[in-house]
């Protein structure tokens, strides 16, 4: 009987100084472009599920030549729960709680983009000060994910301190969300027709005192992990997913406008309290993986802005409209999106006038972000690819569903 | 935000695609023939529409209703383009004219047991095999007293 180890050995390799890759296993594109001129046995690389820098439960098989990567494919699922499905058997109140599990760092938004879908098919009117308060807690919400994603986007080029700032900042918002909502992470707070409950007394005291110290933190932050000559090293030039390629696999939100593209929904489909707050939207040039980081960066420090301007603006009134618990929107189809901390959520109602939806389409940005990784994760080095999926913050609860 | 439907109608027209469009709660939507909807969404693209922002389908009971959203972020405009198919049919990728419908192409034809056809990479992307169309209405889900007596 031959030794099974010795084939094993000959796979790939026809003579000294040629080699044959062979074909890939099935599914897996081959890069368009060589990678360099000296080629070696080619390995399939399974990367994750269970791998730190893949943020949640994402797998990547990866072709190397070397160190280099010739092919990429993203292997999903792990986490999918049919959110889609139980969707259809839940009460439009209660689609919240699906979407907050969804994006599980940023579910305001989740369940905001229900609302907003909700509220339209059956044109129901929302006070003043429940949009105001939606802001705020959106806002509230965005850099409490993007701390989250500053903080593991620095481990994954192995910086460490700006982690533990980051939480330690991340903490002081979550108790802020706890007071407002109850949670820390599964909200529930915005319904159809407003929001759960009014701000409890003495909060805005709580979220002033916060700004006043966000702002010089976030000076910090940039100076701790921007200002790293490592991580610049690590993140300038890499990863470029420029306009066109942006555009073409569907990009939103930072990812997109790290391309210079100039879309946010909370400018281009105003929604909540937003078309009376004075903010900007960071933009970048190249696309790549800094460019992500400068925006990201930017839109905390609009976000402090916005949550100033907020408590500073907040109306007297209702903090939700009169609305039945047991919602029944008329038959009919809308499509309503927000401005999540991961590019445009959007939702695809599809009514027939009963009590729970016919059909619910979630649309989050991670899903469209990773198959553009699939396209620019070839050429690059194995280490790069931690960078490029931390740079594009995708959320795998998101994305699986 | 919302183009003209007489403009989309017209423009459809030129590229000898047969569609119903129409002005809805949903945006400008533009129904046509399975068949037609590849080169129907091609036509966007040509008008300046340069994204697919999302792809999905909805069980009618009868068939499975498809529906394309694109957007110019130049012009600012946006629309929907639907076809729908038998069960039994075949979704024909668009990959080659918007390629962000790869994945959400994926996942449509396993969630409603479709066929996909011209796609570079058709397997299923959330689910493993023999898991049912999750999203079909005649797939039907346990409810609280069918998991409790299990």
């Amino acid at each position: 009987m031959s030794d099974p180890r010795v084939d094993i050995m000959r796979v790939g390799l026809l003579s000294e100084g040629t080699h044959d890759p062979g074909t890939p296993p099935a599914g897996i594109r081959r890069a368009p472009a060589g990678v360099d001129g000296l080629t070696t046995e080619h390995l399939i690389i399974n990367m994750g599920p269970q791998h730190p820098s893949t943020h949640g439960v994402l797998r990547m098989l990866i072709e190397v030549d070397g160190e280099e990567i010739v092919t990429a494919e993203a292997s999903v699922g792990y986490l999918h729960r049919g959110i889609e499905k139980l969707a259809e058997h839940r009460k439009f109140n209660a689609l919240g709680t699906l979407m907050d599990r969804g994006d599980y760092v940023s579910g305001i938004h989740g369940e905001l983009a229900v609302a907003l879908a909700v509220e339209r098919l059956m044109e129901i009117e929302v006070p003043a000060k429940a949009d105001w308060i939606r802001s705020l807690v959106g806002e509230i919400n965005r850099i409490a994910s993007h701390l989250i994603w500053y903080g593991t986007f620095g481990l994954d080029t192995g910086a460490m301190g700006q982690f533990l700032y980051a939480m330690r900042d991340r903490e002081a918002l979550l108790d802020i969300l706890e007071a407002i909502t109850g949670q820390r992470m599964t909200f529930n707070y915005v319904r159809p027709g407003g929001v759960v409950a009014d701000l409890p007394e003495g909060i805005d005291d709580k979220i002033r005192a916060f700004c006043d110290t966000f702002d010089r933190y976030l000076d910090e932050h940039e100076a701790l992990l921007g200002g790293n000559e490592i991580f610049q090293a690590r993140v300038k030039g890499i990863g470029v997913i420029d306009a066109e390629k942006a555009l073409a696999f569907g990009l939103t939100g930072a990812n997109l406008r790290a391309a210079g593209v100039d879309f946010d929904v909370r400018k281009a489909r105003p929604y909540a309290a937003y078309p009376e707050l004075d903010f900007e939207v960071p933009l970048g040039t190249t696309g790549d993986a800094w460019d992500r980081y400068v925006v990201r960066m930017g839109e905390m420090r609009q976000a402090a802005r916005m949550i100033r301007q907020c408590i500073d603006g907040m109306p007297e009134g209702d903090y939700t409209a009169k609305v039945s618990k047991a919602l029944r929107p008329p038959a009919g189809e809308v499509y309503a999106s927000v401005e999540s901390a991961r590019g445009e959520t959007g939702i695809h109602l599809v009514t027939d006038g009963g009590d729970t939806p016919y059909r619910m389409h979630y649309r989050g940005g991670s899903l469209f972000a990773l198959q553009a990784l699939e396209d620019i994760v070839p050429g690059h080095l194995i280490a790069d690819v931690v960078m490029m999926i931390g740079s594009t913050d995708i959320m795998l609860g998101e994305l699986d569903r | 935000m919302q183009p003209d439907a007489t403009t989309i109608s017209e423009m459809l027209a030129s590229s000898d695609i047969a569609a119903e469009v129409q002005t809805v709660l949903l945006g400008v939507v533009a129904r046509v023939s399975p068949s037609d909807a590849v080169e129907a969404l091609a036509a966007f693209k040509a008008a300046g529409y340069e994204s697919l922002v999302d792809f999905d389908g909805i069980d009618t009971g009868e068939a499975v209703e498809l529906t394309w959203r694109v957007r110019s972020y130049a012009l600012d405009l946006e629309a929907c383009v639907k076809a729908t198919l038998p069960y039994d049919g075949e979704i024909h990728s668009v990959w080659n004219v918007y390629p962000s419908a790869l994945m959400p192409e994926r996942e449509t034809a396993e969630l409603f047991g479709l066929k996909l056809a011209g796609h570079p990479n058709p397997k299923r992307l959330f689910t493993t095999d023999g898991v049912e169309p999750l999203l079909r209405k005649d797939v039907l889900i346990r409810t609280v007293e069918e998991v409790k007596n299990r």
